[in-house]
């Protein structure tokens, strides 16, 4: 069969091959299978719809941390005063298998002594 | 500018509701799928007919019943999609394959738009039976275009 319109075919692949940073992602193949735990100090978040996301400085470096959407946070205890600037916090979830990416999908949410577990079936 | 336009998109009371609503966002989230749902659903079989499939039916048959509905369906995708937006435009703004949807969703209510007004159209709602070259044109763009535009929405969620 003849390719009717090449050029809109062209403008896919292009869109596909400059496609851009991270927005929302679901589900975890976009993330290593195994898990694995972060620890340091907020300094951003936005929270809320599709999901939360909170911007650590972890030794320097800095990484986003992908929490719940807010049915998933509030289930969890996780309430959004607690995720402010300058909060020690502890990620253990699965990172982002793209290479260079400080991208860590949450699992656990660890503040102080206290777990808040966003996904209770998930090991 | 754009970026202040943005900020001020994000900062308004209606991305603030949105985006800590816990039941709002996933009705808008659906309502978008249905809108897309009535949307190809009708315009497939829509374009198929433009394109010449069913020769012995008539494309007014096909105007009065399925394509209120594709309109309709592409009414609420619009609506809903913009409602979508408002909840993290600067995300949506910076990547390339929004504005290609964006894009793409112009392209295909112009190509509508351009073909209602045709006499092209005119004569295939006066006749009973077959299809024009004009025809077979718009339906292939049509379902190129709306076809591609679902393959980017959906990809926009994995990006």
């Amino acid at each position: 069969m003849r390719i009717r319109h090449p050029g809109l075919l062209g403008a896919f692949l292009a869109a596909l091959a400059v496609a851009g940073p991270a927005l929302a992602h679901h589900g975890w193949n976009w993330a290593e299978p195994d898990n694995s735990t972060l620890t340091g100090v907020v300094k951003s978040v936005r929270l809320g719809n599709p999901h939360g996301r909170v911007t650590l400085d972890v030794g320097g470096e800095q990484w986003v941390a992908e929490v719940g959407q807010p049915w998933r946070n509030a289930r969890a205890g996780l309430r959004d005063e607690m995720l402010v600037e300058g909060v020690r916090v502890t990620i253990s979830g699965h990172r982002s298998a793209r290479p260079g990416e400080k991208l860590i999908k949450a699992e656990r949410v660890i503040i102080g002594d206290t777990t808040y577990d966003l996904y209770p079936d998930r090991d | 500018m754009f970026g202040e336009l943005l900020a001020a998109i994000d900062a308004s009371a209606l991305s603030v509701h949105l985006r800590h609503s816990i039941w709002l966002y996933p009705v808008v989230s659906a309502a978008h799928i249905l809108g897309i749902a009535l949307l190809v659903g009708a315009i497939v079989p829509m374009d198929a007919r433009l394109i010449g499939l069913w020769p012995s039916l008539p494309v007014a048959l096909f105007a009065r019943t399925i394509l209120p509905f594709a309109a309709g369906g592409c009414i609420l995708a619009i609506g809903t999609g913009t409602l979508l937006f408002i909840v993290q435009p600067a995300d949506y703004a910076a990547l390339p394959v929004f504005w290609t949807k964006i894009g793409l969703v112009l392209a295909g209510v112009t190509n509508a738009l351009v073909l209602r007004r045709s006499a092209a159209w005119r004569r295939a709602i006066a006749q009973t039976t077959g299809t024009t070259q004009a025809l077979r044109l718009s339906g292939s763009l049509s379902l190129g275009i709306w076809l591609t535009t679902l393959f980017l929405g959906r990809l926009l969620g994995f990006l």
